[in-house]
């Protein structure tokens, strides 16, 4: 579907992308994550063909997206970059696309509806708020009604409502077949709704795996609470766990169940408040597979 | 073609700036027209000297031409609409071939208005009839204000800043050009702004002698010359076009 080959960006001295290379599965939802400035929008402009790679291949369909034949109908695409002329409206900003891909005029107004934009449509752009414009730039990138979405941080902008929508939509396009590549410097956007992830991180690739994969590899803790913290905490490092004070006196054990926790401390009778799995983020993984640093 | 409807579009759907061009290029024409009709200027020569005069206002047309021809490519840019539009057509030669196109197209239409305004507003003081002469030379405005148009395009693409273009052809024909013209005079002549000079002079009226006096060449030189640097500017702004990351 989507092929990056030792995909390299150079501008100047800075290196954007290097020998970045992955796959995107058919059919499914693929989430592309990085922190912010790890080359996701230098990938995807690559793969798009707005930016002109210093070395290495991209391909979309089988073919350089220079090659498609009627891309708008078969790849749709939002960047962060989507903007618009303020003094259009957004109905007349869909005309002009509609006009250049060959697309009927009605299917304007079918994708202004999906988006829920149709009662703003006559509204010059320049009011919009980001929200809105996210809308619309789905909108442009669903005209073609293509099989392949690539979206570049949608969620940026969007409430917290809106984020449910765009996910629902996503979701709703996956179910029909659709290919999506969505980016985000944000794991948690993505988590729900993406099937697998491919990860970068100072324009290098990191790694590609399903998301459950991912959920997996990050390591699950124990959070406890005792009165007697200091003897417990001995207690759990001889055992070969490694124990962290956190905030409010409480333990964090890394290695253990809490099975073994509180077996360890009700046999040397040791008061438990609290004790508790710590479920593994995905973004504790992400932040870990960075080299970001975790917060808790 | 659907190129081309689409480029149109872009510059229908955009009316604030295409409103205040066109009513700018009106009420200028209507002016320069209006003052030099009713005889502020009016040439003491004759009345068909009076309608060169007038004519040659409607020459005003071709800095408008530009000017739309830089917009049509550098709003693109300035507002990032330049990202869709070459995501729906990546074969970027196309896209700029077909804003060349329209930047033409307009800049002959805002050509014919010009002479229609003026036309219309010497009809207020004068009584006449166009020579075939002076049919040509509305034709030669005409086709000038087209040229500049696919030049401005050209421009706009090789700069790509709305406000660097405009600021460049102010400060290039307004200055560079006049002093340049004052150093060397004849090499001014062979100058995107002297070959326009040329290309839309009015003709002569028996008995005197005609305006500018001593180019270096002839009417159909200044038409090659000029074709030669609207097509020079609309080749690099593509070749720019083509080799620029879209950032």
């Amino acid at each position: 579907m989507i092929e990056v080959e030792h995909l390299t960006k150079r501008y100047g001295k800075t290196v954007a992308v290097d020998d970045l290379t992955f796959r995107v599965t058919p059919g499914r939802i693929t989430g592309f994550l990085g922190p912010n400035g790890a080359g996701k929008t230098t990938t995807l402009k690559a793969i798009l063909a707005l930016v002109r790679p210093t070395s290495g291949t991209t391909r979309v369909l089988g073919k350089h997206y220079r090659d498609l034949d009627e891309p708008t109908r078969k790849v749709g695409a939002v960047l962060e970059t989507s903007r618009y002329h303020p003094g259009r409206s957004g109905r007349n900003h869909l005309r002009v696309l509609a006009a250049q891909a060959g697309i009927p005029r009605a299917r304007v107004e079918e994708v202004l509806e999906l988006v829920a934009m149709s009662r703003d449509a006559k509204r010059r752009v320049g009011g919009y708020s980001l929200g809105m414009r996210q809308r619309l730039g789905l909108a442009a990138a669903l005209l073609g009604d293509p099989e392949l979405l690539i979206l570049d941080e949608p969620a940026n902008g969007l409430d917290p409502a809106g984020i449910r929508w765009l996910r629902d939509l996503l979701r709703s396009l996956s179910s029909r077949g659709r290919t999506i590549l969505v980016s985000s410097h944000v794991l948690a956007e993505v988590e729900q709704i993406a099937d697998e992830v491919v990860i970068i991180h100072r324009g290098r690739f990191v790694t590609q795996s399903t998301t459950a994969e991912l959920a997996a590899r990050a390591a699950a803790g124990v959070r406890v609470r005792s009165p007697q913290a200091d003897r417990l905490r001995d207690l759990l490092t001889k055992a070969g766990m490694n124990v962290v004070v956190m905030d409010g006196g409480a333990l964090g054990v890394s290695d253990g169940t809490p099975e073994r926790v509180g077996e360890l401390a009700a046999a040397n009778g040791i008061v438990l408040h609290e004790l508790a799995a710590e479920k593994a983020t995905l973004e504790e993984a992400f932040l870990e597979l960075t080299g970001g640093e975790t917060t808790t | 073609m659907r190129l081309l409807y689409a480029e149109a579009l872009k510059v229908r759907t955009a009316p604030r700036t295409l409103i205040g061009l066109v009513l700018g290029l009106v009420a200028l024409a209507a002016l320069g027209a209006g003052s030099t009709a009713s005889g502020v200027h009016r040439s003491p020569l004759g009345e068909e000297n009076t309608v060169w005069d007038v004519l040659t206002v409607a020459t005003t047309a071709v800095i408008f031409a530009l000017i739309l021809g830089i917009l049509i490519v550098t709003w693109e840019y300035r507002h990032g609409t330049v990202t869709q539009t070459f995501l729906a057509t990546p074969q970027r030669e196309r896209v700029m071939t077909a804003k060349y196109g329209i930047s033409g197209a307009t800049g002959a239409v805002l050509g014919g208005l010009s002479v229609l305004v003026v036309v219309v507003t010497m009809l207020f003081w004068v009584s006449f009839n166009l020579t075939s002469a002076q049919w040509q030379l509305i034709g030669r405005i005409i086709f000038a204000a087209a040229l500049w148009g696919i030049l401005g395009a050209g421009l706009g693409a090789l700069l790509q800043s709305q406000v660097g273009a405009i600021v460049t052809t102010f400060v290039w024909f307004l200055v560079a050009e006049p002093l340049i013209g004052v150093r060397f005079d004849h090499f001014a002549d062979y100058l995107p702004g002297g070959a326009l000079d040329r290309l839309t002079a009015r003709g002569p009226v028996e008995g005197i002698q005609e305006g500018p006096s001593g180019a270096a060449y002839g009417l159909w030189a200044a038409a090659l010359i000029a074709v030669a640097y609207s097509v020079g500017f609309a080749v690099l702004g593509a070749a720019s076009a083509l080799w620029r990351d879209v950032s």
